[in-house]
């Protein structure tokens, strides 16, 4: 295989031009979209600015694009990159000229994206993220897909003259996991639909304050009351009505999270490297992400009761990244359990899932218990307002939930620490595992409220550069001397955390 | 030469032989004065409202809210004082420990070489006072930040030479 030379001051395909064009163009329609609906409506009712013609409005909008085009084709020339032994280099800018350097050793992220437009033309855009602020963040935006795969493996390795040994680490990838129509289907209909719900209903509320003025027009209450007939009083009707809402709102909301999880994960791939993970994903947004164990910082293995006895496991990957958006594409969805197990073994090389884990102190239960009877006793106050006399009933349902709630959230709450790994379990309708090296390990602290330490129980909270996670409510010697270990650990290791 | 030893945790370095350090007696002038600050706002606002508000439920209403104000600013004020010998801190030879609260006590550590970036900052009041706060960043957005607030200046900016020059040895 030949690889591209990036040491000399390269531009991204000509194609550019046109997604630059096209994310302009679609910024700038959404900067400016309240204004467009008000310029409408007042040209509809015909008052201010009718003095405009159409054709001058025509030409305005033209103007405006070919001043778009004019900027893309700007920004494309004066968008310039090259690549030497052991940084990337990328001069930016029209009339404010910006040069970023970034050295090799501190690229945390390159990632492979492809939207619809870029699907279009067939070109892709790599993203390379430190581990630093925003700004670090570079995207170039259209590159053929072989190009930026090159990119991307030079970034990756250490010296790219070396071309012999990238073929020999070619020869060995596998393709490890390819999630089938089934799967993808499954994972969707075991979902929590609970969010598939509330994004629904907060879009419909959405829609509706925007254009509640219309649907009040349509009389859209009438033609529903009259539909479900409350006239006839009949209690059975009303029942079967309420059922039906009830049952079309789990269907909208399942097939919402179905379609979701089609989306996000058409075509999901695990590719297996010498020693990196590859994920290629998505429908919409293509993207293909290479993932370094040097760099992962938590695993989080996700899975309920449903998901277990199906075989899905979702393995989400942790790296120190300032996107939050790109954060939940490093995620690996519809896994079996030895999958997971590999996968894990993959990242962290001397991982095992035997051992013994630690039980919080029962003080967490009963704490559990005593928030979430609080929590349940509060909703007695709105209940009373909606369902007067009858309010006491909806005790029946939060005692229920709080019954299970503590105990499957205390069932849940393990902890283990070996002489490298750290795992922490936890989760009520979820079951979450957490797991993270030592040496990554950023910061510790032993958190203790004046009615703990009455009775000797602490927690300790432990953050990496991707998450803090917290071992809830044991003993106070225990705690200490955690945090001790923890601590001698951290600091007797000479090993990078990333 | 590589040696792997059994390490016996009972003679690991441990924080209960830490000797903590307090911050600086004047800071606790600082707290004293903002928090009065802040109350005699409240008060002012609340006796202006006495005058200005005409609504009979709110004159029904207001010695109990006035007497509820107070006693939460006694409690306030009292909790502050004492949590204030809560706040101290220790530099051991690889982290820094920073301990704090009353009601709920933390004692965070931050091991010197995850050090990512240290800060001196002064506020109006702290720099009359001559007092600084000392900012220890680690990585990424969910870790644990330390914020030493009332060091003497002098102070401060020793510890913030000190270890930057650790930092900057390790790497």
């Amino acid at each position: 295989m030949e690889l591209t030379d990036f040491s000399k001051p390269t531009r991204q395909s000509s194609k550019g031009i046109l997604v630059i064009f096209a994310l302009n163009s679609y910024k700038f329609i959404r900067n400016f979209f309240g204004l467009f609906l008000v310029y409408g409506l007042s040209i509809s009712k015909n008052k201010s600015l009718a003095f405009l013609s159409t054709t001058h409005i025509t030409l305005i909008i033209l103007s405006i694009f070919i001043v778009i085009l004019v900027l893309a084709i700007l920004k494309f020339r004066n968008f310039k990159f090259y690549l030497d032994t052991d940084e990337f280099h990328l001069s930016t800018g029209i009339i404010n000229k910006d040069t970023t350097i970034i050295p090799k050793s501190k690229i945390q992220n390159v990632y492979v994206k492809q939207n619809f437009i870029q699907q279009l033309i067939n070109v892709v855009s790599l993203n390379i993220e430190t581990a630093g602020d925003d700004k670090a963040e570079i995207e170039i935006n259209a590159l053929d897909r072989e190009t930026a795969l090159d990119l991307k493996q030079q970034l990756f390795s250490k010296n790219h003259l070396v071309d012999l040994e990238l073929d020999e680490k070619q020869m060995q990838t596998t393709v490890f996991f390819k999630a089938s129509v089934k799967r993808l289907l499954l994972e969707g209909l075991s979902q929590s639909h609970i969010q598939s719900f509330l994004i629904i209903v907060s879009f419909v509320f959405g829609l509706y304050s925007e254009f509640g003025k219309y649907v009040q027009d349509l009389n859209l209450e009438d033609r529903l009351e009259s539909s479900v007939e409350f006239e006839t009083g009949n209690i059975l009707n009303f029942i079967l009505a309420n059922l039906l809402i009830v049952a079309l709102a789990i269907l909208i909301s399942m097939l919402f999270s179905v379609i979701k999880t089609f989306v996000s994960n058409y075509n999901l791939e695990v590719i297996e490297n010498e020693d990196t993970i590859e994920i290629n994903k998505g429908l919409f947004n293509k993207v293909s992400l290479t993932l370094t164990p040097a760099k992962i910082q938590n695993l989080v293995i996700k899975t309920n009761r449903l998901k277990r006895y199906l075989g899905l496991h979702t393995l989400s990957i942790k790296q120190a990244m300032v996107n939050k958006k790109q954060q939940k594409n490093f995620k690996i969805v519809a896994l079996e359990k030895d999958q997971v197990s590999h996968l894990v073994q993959k990242f962290f090389k001397d991982y095992n899932d035997e051992g013994v884990y630690q039980k919080p102190d029962r003080y967490y239960k009963r704490l559990l218990m005593w928030r979430s009877i609080g929590i349940g006793a509060l909703v007695n106050i709105p209940a009373f307002f909606v369902f007067g006399a009858y309010f006491w009933l909806i005790n029946f349902i939060s005692i229920t939930w709080i019954v299970l709630f503590v105990h499957y959230t205390y069932k849940k709450a393990s902890y283990q620490i070996t002489d490298t790994y750290l795992t922490i379990t936890s989760g009520f309708i979820d079951r979450l595992r957490n797991i993270s090296e030592l040496h990554k390990i950023q910061s510790v602290e032993l958190k203790q409220s004046i009615f703990q330490k009455q009775k000797n129980i602490a927690s300790v909270y432990i953050a990496t550069a991707s998450e803090q996670v917290k071992i809830p409510y044991i003993k106070e010697h225990d705690a200490r001397s955690i945090y001790d270990y923890l601590l001698f650990k951290i600091e007797s290791q000479d090993k990078n955390w990333m | 030469m590589f040696t792997n030893q059994q390490i016996d945790l009972e003679t690991l370095p441990t924080i209960d032989d830490i000797v903590f350090k307090p911050i600086s007696k004047r800071y606790l002038k600082i707290i004293v004065l903002n928090r009065s600050l802040f109350y005699s706002l409240l008060f002012s606002a609340l006796i202006i409202a006495k005058f200005m508000v005409e609504a009979v439920n709110f004159h029904l209403v207001f010695w109990y809210v006035l007497w509820g104000v107070v006693l939460v600013c006694i409690i306030d004020v009292v909790i502050t004082v004492l949590a204030f010998k809560k706040r101290k801190y220790a530099i051991r030879e690889q982290d820094v420990i920073y301990s704090k609260g009353l009601l709920v006590n933390s004692i965070s550590a931050v091991p010197i070489s995850r050090i990512q970036h240290l800060e001196i900052s002064r506020s109006w009041l702290a720099r009359k006072f001559n007092l600084a706060t000392l900012k220890i960043f680690t990585a990424g957005e969910s870790g644990i930040d330390l914020s030493i607030d009332g060091l003497n200046y002098d102070e401060a900016k020793q510890i913030n030479d000190f270890l930057s020059g650790k930092v900057n040895g390790t790497n």
